[in-house]
C-alpha cells in the first residue's frame, strides 16, 4: 500500500490511523532522514543554477540564421503576445559557434559551456504560461504561479530525506533575493523542515552566512559542560512523563545540533579552496555560489539552488548586451562546477539544470520604458534550459521554437514535464509524490507533467 | 418532468403495495444508508470499480460483479458483504452495519431494489452539474441538530456533554481515560492554551492550594478574561487569514502600514467575545452592517483586503468559512464536492463588483488637508524635477562643445606636462570635468570604435608623451564632432518620441510608454553617448553611474549662475518646509466597497477569461440551499453572502468553527481537515460531538468563549498525558482521546513569549503598529511585522506560516537548527542573562534562586537531584548562572506542555 493510499483510508476508520499517526511521527522527529525512492534513482543530488530574469534563448543556445536574415523586418504571421510593446525582429549581436562531437551551436558569450556541450541536452522546446516573473518563477520553482505551495526542493526532501543531517537538505544560495522571495523555496503545506535554508551567499565569512552556528561567548567546554547538563534534565524530563518519541527526537536535534556547529562552517567555507580553483569560478557572487554548491554536494545535500543575482539581473529589457557582461561570471562558473563534479565523481550522481523562469523575445523592445532600444522583452512562448549530469543525454538538443526562436514548436516542453523529468531521475513518480492537505493529494505537478523519456541516458 | 424521473414514478408506484417499495422507504431508509456508509468510497472515485448512486451503477457493479440482484437479497453482492457473508470482502472496512440498517437494506433489494428518482449520475465535465439528493445526503450538508446525550459506562468521569460522546466512543472501542492530570501541569496547560504563556509561580500556587469545587471554573474564567487571551486566540485565526503587513500578490514587499488595524480588530473580536456570525459577516461585508455598528466592523474587511485578487478571495472566504474548497471549481465542475464551476463564479461576481478603499480615520478636512498638502510638494517636486534636467542638458550640450578641448587638456595631462588642476585652470577648463575625462580613458574597453583611432593616434606614437599637438587636435576635433553630431541625433529622436507619446502627460505615464513603439538611437551611438551625458541610471542590472558631463540635482549648483542658483536654493527651502508642516499621514481602515455597476460575470470555460461561458448569476452555493438560490440584490451581494454564510441554517459554518476551536485546543480536529469538509476532507471522529459543539455555539449567541467552557471544564481536557499500555496498542495515536496528548514543542509564538515572561523582559502593550523585529523587539510575537516575501528566519525556523496562502494547522518540526537557536542565538543569550540577573536580585542563596528558576519556568520546584546539579554548575561563579538559565531555557521541558 503506497503511503497516499493509507493516509486516504485513514480517513475511513479507525483500524488505519495507527500506521498513519505513525508515519506522522516519523516526519516530526527526523523529517530528513533518508528515505527509499520509489525506484532506482540516477540521480542523488540536484544543482539548479537560476538565472533570474530571463535568458535570451536566440542570443544562447537556440541559434536562428532566420533571424539574422530577416533582421529589422516585422515579424511574420499572426502577433503573439508580449508584455510590452516589442518591434522588429532583432538578429542576436552575438555569433554562434558548433562545439564538440556533438556539433551543438553555442552563442559566443558560453565559449567554456559550448567546449563543454557533449555533457548538456539543450532543451530548446520549454514554453511556461504567465509573462511576468512572480508567477512564473513561481512556476518554475513550485509547479504552480500563486505563493503558497512547495518547491522542489522541499518535494524532494521530503520525498527523499537527505544523506547529511549535519547540514540543510535543501540550501538555496542568492546573494539578496531573487523577485518573489521566499515563496521560491517555502515547503508550502509540507513541514518546514523541507522548506529552503536561503543563504546570503554575498558574504564569505560561514559565520556570517549561517544562522547560529558559533556561541560567541561560551568557549568549546563551557558549551560542552552546558550540553551536558540539559542532556540530563532532559532524561530526567522523560523518565517523569514516560516513552514519548517526539521528545526523544528533539533531544537528539541537540546532539546534531552539536555537530553541525562543526561540520556546517567547513562545508560553506569556499576560502578553504585553492586559489586557482576560486579563480576559475570566477570573482563573482555566482562563481562562488556554485564553488559553493560543489562543496554541499560534495558532503551530501540533496539539492542546491544558486541564484545568480539579486533581483533579476538577467531582465535584459533595454540590452541585449548586458547578456554579454552576465554571461562572462556565468560561463566560466557553469563550466568549473561541471569539470569539477568529472573529476570528482559527482557528475555521475548530479542532475544540473540551468534556466530561468522565461525566455526573450526575439522582437527588439522600444517600448518607452528603456533607455536604449537593444533589448528583449519577456517570452512564455519558447525559451531554452540545460540539463546535465546524471541520467541525461549529453550532447543532444530536444524540441525546437520556430524559425525566429519565438514559440516552441517541436516537442514542446512544459515546466510540469521539466519536473516529472527531475522526479523521476531522482528516483521519484511526480505522480506518486503526493501530500495530503486540506483533503486533497497535492503533488509538483498538479494534474500535468509528462516524463521526457527521449533525453534520458 | 423529464422522462428518467417519470420512470422512476411509475416504478415507485407499482410497487407500492410493498412498504418497501415505496419512495418514502428508500428515501428514509435507504438512501441514508448508502449515503452516509458507502459514498465516500463509491461514488465518483468508485472504488473497486464501483459506484452505489444510482441503480444503474449497482447493477453493472464493480470488478467483482453485479452489486445487487433485483428480488433477491441472498445472491446481492452487496447484502452478502453487509451482513459479512462474503469469505473476501467485508463493507464498510472498518466497522459494521447496524443490524436494522441491513434490514432495511434487505427489505429494499427483496422489494426489487426500487429507485425513485433514477438521477442521471453527474458527469464531471458537464456544462451544468446537478445536485443530487445523494451529494445532500453527504454529512457535512446535513442541518447540525442537537444530539441526545449518550449513555456511558462511568459516570463519575462524565462531568459535562463533551465527556459524554468522548467516553461513549472509548467505551465502544473498549478503551479507558488514564488518570486526570495534577494542578501544576492543568494550569501550565490551560495558560498556554488560551494566553500562550506560562502561569507566574503565584498563579500556580494559588490554584494548587485552591480547595474549592469550582476552581478549574474560576481559573477558566480569569484565563478567558485575560487581555492576553485575543493575542494568542486572534494569532490562531490570523494564521487562516493570511495576515501579513505586506500586500499579497506583490513581487517585492509592499508596506502596508494600516494592516495591523485588521489584526488588532481580531485580538480585540476575541477579547470581547464577538458573537462569531458577526464576526463572519465582518469579514465580507462590514460596509453593509447598520450605521451604529459598522465603525466598530470595518476593520474586519481586512481579512479580505490584504489579498488584492478576487479568486484568492472566493477561495480563502469559502475554504476559511464554510471548509469548502470552491476553488477547485475555478476551471471545471468540482471533482468531488457539489459545487459546478458556475458556483464558484456566482461568488466571483460577488467579489468582482467590490473594489479596494480606505476608510479613513481622520475628519474629513484632516483627510482633505493631507491630500492637498501631499500633492502640493508632489507638483512642487516634479516642477524644480524638470528645470534641474533643463539645466543638466543645457549644461551637458555646452560641455560636449568644449569637447576637443577637454581631450587637448586630458592628454597635456598624461603626457606630463601639467597636473589636471593646472590643466584646467590654464585652457579655462572645469577640474572635475577633466578627471571624469582622465578616468574615461584609462580604461581603453569601450562598447563602441569611436575611440579607436585616438588610442592608436596615441600608441603610434609610443605613448603621450611624444604624441604631435596637431594629431592630438585632428582626433580631438574628430571626436568633438561626433559628439555633437550625436547629442543632436538624440534630442531629435527624443523630440520624436515625445510627439508619439502624446506630450508630456504620456511621457510620465507608464502605461503609455509600456505600449509605445519608440525610435532609439543607435546601440553604438547610445553607448558613446551614454558614457558622454547621461544621468545614472540602473537597466539590467547594471549600474551606470552617468557621463562625463552629467551634473544632476547634487551636482549642478556650483554651474548655475547666481540667479539660476537662487531659484534652486529657494525652491527647495519651499519644498523642504512644506514637507516639515505637513501633515501626518492619516490612518485609515483597507475596506471593500460595491462598485458603481455591480454585474454577474460569465463562467470562464476552463478557467479561461477568454472564453466565457453561460452567466454566473450572483447568489449563494447551491448545495447549501433548498432549490435554486435567490439571486443576491443588495449592490454586490456581499452582505448576502455573508449572511447566507453567518446562518445558524448553514450546516458548515457552525460546524467548521466548532471543530476549529477543538483542534486549537487538543493540537488535532474533531475532522482532521479542517478547512475542507468536503468529499475528499476527513471524516468526523466524534460526528454527534461536533454536532453538539456546534449546536451550542449556535444556542449561545455564536460564543466562542462558551465553547471554550464546554472544552475546558470536561474531564477529557483535564487528562493527563500518562501512557497505558492497553490503550496504546489500540490507540497509538491517541485519535479517541483516551488521554491528553502532549505538546512537544510551544509554536513560534508561544516560545519566544515565555522566554521573555520568565526572564522578566517581555513588554506587555497590547495593540498598535507592528514592529520590526529587531533586537530591541520585546514585544509579544503577534505584534511583529509579517513579511510576504522576507520572512523572520527565527519565525520560520519554528515553524510560523507562510503567509501567502491559509494556513489551517501549523507543522510542528524539531530539528537540530532549531538546537542551535537555543544554543548560541543572541537572544537566547541575552534572555538567558536577563534570567540570571533576575534571579541573582530576587534571592542571595543558590538552593533559593535554582528554586525560584523551576518555579517560573517549569511551575514547580526541582527534585533534590535538580537542585544538586544545578548547585553543582553554578558553583565556580556568577558567571555560570547564564550558562545555567540557558540550558534550562533549552531544556524540553520549558518548551513542552504535557
Amino acid at each position: 500500500m503506497t503511503r497516499r493510499e493509507m493516509l486516504r483510508q485513514s480517513g475511513c476508520g479507525f483500524g488505519m490511523l495507527a500506521l498513519a499517526d505513525m508515519l506522522h511521527a516519523a516526519e516530526r522527529t527526523n523529517p530528513l532522514a533518508p528515505k527509499k525512492p520509489h525506484f532506482e534513482p540516477k540521480a542523488k543530488h540536484v544543482i539548479f543554477l537560476y538565472l533570474n530574469g530571463g535568458l535570451s534563448q536566440v542570443d544562447s543556445f537556440d541559434p536562428k540564421p532566420e533571424l539574422t536574415r530577416r533582421h529589422g523586418e516585422p515579424m511574420p504571421g499572426p502577433k503573439i503576445k508580449t508584455d510590452r510593446a516589442s518591434g522588429n525582429l532583432m538578429r542576436s549581436p552575438f555569433g554562434f559557434k558548433r562545439y564538440g562531437q556533438s556539433g551543438i551551436e553555442v552563442s559566443d558569450i558560453f565559449p567554456k559551456i559550448g567546449e563543454a556541450i557533449d555533457d548538456f541536452c539543450v532543451i530548446r522546446s520549454m514554453w511556461t504560461d504567465n509573462g511576468n516573473h512572480g508567477p512564473s518563477m513561481l512556476k518554475m520553482n513550485t509547479g504552480h504561479q500563486l505563493a503558497g505551495r512547495p518547491s522542489l526542493g522541499s518535494w524532494l526532501t521530503y520525498g527523499l530525506g537527505t544523506e547529511n543531517q549535519n547540514l540543510p537538505g535543501f540550501v538555496v544560495l542568492c546573494p539578496g533575493y531573487p523577485v518573489m522571495g521566499s515563496p521560491l523555496w517555502s515547503s508550502g503545506f509540507l513541514p518546514s523542515a523541507y522548506q529552503g535554508t536561503h543563504i546570503h551567499n554575498s558574504e564569505q565569512d560561514p559565520e556570517k552566512l549561517l544562522q547560529n552556528i558559533r556561541n560567541q561567548t561560551l568557549s568549546a567546554p563551557e558549551q560542552e559542560r552546558q550540553l551536558s547538563l540539559i542532556d540530563r534534565l532532559n532524561r530526567k524530563y522523560v523518565n517523569r512523563l514516560g516513552s514519548q518519541p517526539e521528545l526523544e527526537a528533539s533531544i537528539q536535534a541537540m546532539e546534531v545540533a552539536y555537530r553541525m556547529q562543526a561540520e556546517a562552517p567547513e562545508a560553506f567555507d569556499i576560502r578553504q579552496e585553492s586559489e586557482e580553483t576560486r579563480a576559475r569560478y570566477g570573482d563573482s557572487d555566482f562563481g562562488r555560489g556554485c564553488l559553493t554548491a560543489r562543496r554541499l554536494v560534495e558532503r551530501g545535500v540533496r539539492m542546491v539552488q544558486v541564484y545568480f543575482g539579486n533581483f533579476q539581473p538577467w531582465d535584459s529589457h533595454d540590452d541585449i548586451m548586458s547578456h554579454a557582461r552576465l554571461a562572462r561570471q556565468a560561463d566560466p562558473a557553469i563550466a568549473s562546477l561541471l569539470a569539477d563534479l568529472k573529476a570528482n565523481g559527482l557528475f555521475d550522481e548530479t542532475l544540473i539544470l540551468i534556466g530561468s523562469e522565461f525566455g526573450r523575445t526575439p522582437m527588439i523592445q522600444n517600448s518607452g520604458l528603456e533607455k536604449l532600444g537593444n533589448g528583449r522583452d519577456h517570452n512564455v512562448h519558447g525559451f531554452s534550459v540545460l540539463l546535465s549530469g546524471a541520467g541525461i543525454k549529453g550532447g543532444t538538443t530536444y524540441g525546437a521554437t520556430d524559425d525566429f526562436g519565438f514559440k516552441a514548436v517541436e516537442n514542446r516542453v512544459h515546466v510540469h514535464d521539466l519536473h516529472a523529468t527531475m522526479l523521476h531521475l531522482m528516483g521519484l513518480d511526480h505522480t506518486r509524490l503526493t501530500y495530503r492537505y486540506s483533503g486533497r493529494d497535492f503533488r509538483l505537478t498538479d494534474v500535468h507533467g509528462e516524463l521526457l523519456r527521449p533525453i534520458l541516458a | 418532468m423529464n422522462r428518467a424521473v417519470f420512470a422512476g414514478l411509475l416504478l415507485s408506484s407499482a410497487l407500492s403495495a410493498n412498504p418497501a417499495g415505496t419512495a418514502e422507504f428508500f428515501e428514509s431508509k435507504v438512501r441514508p444508508v448508502l449515503a452516509t456508509q458507502c459514498y465516500s468510497c463509491h461514488t465518483g472515485s468508485k472504488m473497486g470499480g464501483l459506484r452505489v448512486d444510482s441503480r444503474d451503477a449497482l447493477l453493472t457493479g464493480g470488478k467483482s460483479g453485479a452489486a445487487i440482484e433485483p428480488g433477491a437479497p441472498e445472491k446481492s453482492l452487496l447484502l452478502a458483504v453487509v451482513e459479512g457473508r462474503h469469505d473476501r470482502l467485508k463493507m464498510p472496512p472498518q466497522s459494521t452495519l447496524p443490524p436494522e440498517q441491513v434490514a432495511a437494506l434487505r427489505d429494499w433489494v427483496s422489494a426489487g431494489a426500487p429507485w425513485p428518482e433514477a438521477q442521471v449520475a453527474p458527469k464531471a465535465a458537464s456544462k451544468d452539474a446537478v445536485i443530487t439528493p445523494e451529494h445532500r445526503a453527504f454529512w457535512s450538508f446535513q442541518k447540525v441538530r442537537k444530539p441526545d446525550l449518550p449513555a456511558v459506562q462511568d459516570e463519575s468521569f462524565a462531568r459535562t456533554p463533551v465527556d459524554r460522546f468522548i467516553l461513549a466512543r472509548l467505551d465502544q472501542e473498549g478503551l479507558k481515560p488514564v488518570r486526570a492530570a495534577d494542578r501544576r501541569t492543568l494550569i501550565r496547560r490551560m495558560s498556554f492554551d488560551l494566553l500562550g504563556l506560562p502561569p507566574t509561580p503565584e498563579e500556580v500556587q494559588a490554584f494548587v492550594n485552591d480547595s474549592a469545587p469550582d476552581a478549574v471554573d474560576r481559573l477558566v474564567e480569569r484565563l478567558l478574561a485575560s487581555r492576553h487571551y485575543g493575542e494568542r486566540w486572534g494569532r490562531h485565526w490570523l494564521d487562516l487569514a493570511r495576515y501579513s503587513d505586506g500586500r499579497i500578490g506583490a513581487a517585492v514587499d509592499t508596506p502596508y502600514e494600516n494592516a495591523f488595524r485588521y489584526r488588532d480588530w481580531v485580538i480585540q473580536a476575541f477579547n470581547r467575545d464577538m458573537p462569531y456570525d458577526k464576526f463572519v459577516k465582518a469579514q465580507i461585508a462590514a460596509d453593509f452592517f447598520p450605521e451604529s455598528e459598522r465603525e466598530a466592523m470595518l476593520a474586519g474587511l481586512g481579512f479580505q483586503t490584504v489579498g488584492p485578487n478576487p479568486d484568492d478571495r472566493v477561495d480563502v472566504t469559502t475554504r476559511v468559512f464554510l471548509g469548502l474548497t470552491v476553488g477547485c471549481a475555478q476551471c471545471h465542475n468540482h471533482k468531488f464536492d457539489p459545487i459546478p464551476t458556475q458556483d464558484y463564479y456566482s461568488l466571483l461576481g460577488v467579489f468582482k463588483s467590490s473594489r479596494d478603499e480606505q476608510h479613513p480615520l481622520a475628519a474629513e478636512a484632516e483627510v482633505a488637508a493631507y491630500k492637498k498638502a501631499k500633492e502640493e510638494v508632489a507638483a512642487k517636486e516634479e516642477i524644480l524635477k524638470d528645470w534641474i534636467i533643463r539645466q543638466s542638458e543645457e549644461l551637458a550640450l555646452m560641455l560636449t562643445r568644449q569637447t576637443a578641448r577637454y581631450l587637448e587638456a586630458a592628454w597635456r595631462v598624461q603626457a606630463g606636462q601639467a597636473d589636471a588642476a593646472h590643466a584646467a585652470e590654464s585652457a579655462k577648463l572645469d577640474r572635475e570635468t577633466l578627471e571624469r575625462w582622465l578616468a574615461y580613458l584609462s580604461d581603453r574597453d569601450k562598447e563602441y570604435d569611436y575611440m579607436d583611432a585616438w588610442f592608436a593616434m596615441i600608441d603610434r606614437a609610443g605613448g603621450p608623451t611624444n604624441a604631435k599637438i596637431d594629431d592630438v587636435r585632428r582626433e580631438a576635433q574628430r571626436i568633438e564632432t561626433l559628439a555633437i553630431e550625436f547629442f543632436t541625433e538624440k534630442k531629435e529622436i527624443d523630440d520624436r518620441n515625445y510627439v508619439k507619446l502624446g506630450g508630456a502627460k504620456g511621457v510620465k505615464d507608464e502605461k503609455t510608454r509600456q505600449y509605445a513603439n519608440l525610435d532609439f538611437l543607435e546601440p553604438k551611438k547610445f553607448y558613446f553617448w551614454r558614457d558622454l551625458t547621461t544621468e545614472p541610471y540602473r537597466k539590467d542590472g547594471f549600474n551606470h553611474e552617468g557621463g562625463i558631463y552629467s551634473y544632476g540635482p547634487k551636482t549642478i549648483a556650483r554651474w548655475l549662475p547666481a540667479m539660476w542658483l537662487q531659484h534652486l536654493e529657494e525652491s527647495r527651502a519651499e519644498i523642504d518646509r512644506l514637507k516639515k508642516e505637513m501633515p501626518p499621514a492619516y490612518p485609515f481602515y483597507h475596506v471593500l466597497k460595491d462598485t458603481e455597476k455591480p454585474a454577474d460575470i460569465p463562467v470562464s470555460i476552463r478557467g479561461d477569461a477568454k472564453t466565457p461561458g453561460e452567466m454566473a448569476p450572483r447568489r449563494f452555493l447551491r448545495v447549501l440551499c433548498d432549490g435554486d438560490p435567490p439571486k443576491f440584490e443588495k449592490g454586490s451581494g456581499r452582505w448576502e453572502l455573508a449572511g447566507s454564510i453567518a446562518s445558524a441554517d448553514n450546516p458548515l459554518t457552525a460546524r467548521v468553527i466548532a471543530n476549529r476551536v477543538w483542534q486549537w485546543h487538543f493540537g488535532e480536529g474533531i475532522v482532521r481537515s479542517p478547512s475542507n469538509f468536503g468529499q475528499l476532507g476527513e471524516r468526523p471522529t466524534h460526528p454527534e460531538l461536533l454536532d453538539y459543539l456546534a449546536w451550542r455555539l449556535v444556542e449561545s449567541g455564536w460564543s466562542i468563549k462558551t465553547l471554550h467552557r464546554e472544552i475546558l471544564r470536561s474531564s477529557t481536557y483535564q487528562l493527563s498525558a500518562a501512557q497505558d499500555a492497553a490503550n496504546v496498542a489500540k490507540d497509538p495515536g491517541n485519535r479517541l482521546l483516551w488521554r491528553a496528548s502532549p505538546r512537544l514543542r510551544l509554536d513560534a509564538e508561544a516560545l519566544r513569549d515565555s522566554i521573555l515572561m520568565v526572564a522578566g523582559t517581555l513588554d506587555s502593550t497590547i495593540g498598535g503598529p507592528s514592529e520590526a523585529f529587531s533586537e530591541k523587539f520585546r514585544r509579544r510575537t503577534v505584534y511583529a511585522k509579517v513579511g510576504r516575501t522576507k520572512p523572520e528566519p527565527t519565525l520560520t525556523l519554528f515553524d510560523f506560516p507562510d503567509p501567502n496562502t491559509s494556513t489551517e494547522q501549523r507543522t510542528l518540526t524539531v530539528g537540530p537548527m532549531q538546537r542551535l537557536y537555543f544554543l548560541n542565538s543572541t537572544f537566547v543569550a541575552e534572555q538567558s542573562a536577563a534570567l540570571a540577573k533576575r534571579l541573582i536580585g530576587a534571592a542571595s542563596e543558590e538552593a533559593a534562586r535554582i528554586r525560584l528558576a523551576y518555579n517560573l519556568l517549569f511551575g514547580r520546584d526541582p527534585d533534590q537531584d535538580e537542585l544538586a546539579l544545578g548547585v553543582e554548575f553554578v558553583a565556580s561563579g556568577e558567571r555560570q548562572w547564564p550558562q545555567y538559565t540557558q540550558a534550562l531555557l533549552s531544556s524540553a521541558e520549558f518548551s513542552s506542555v504535557p
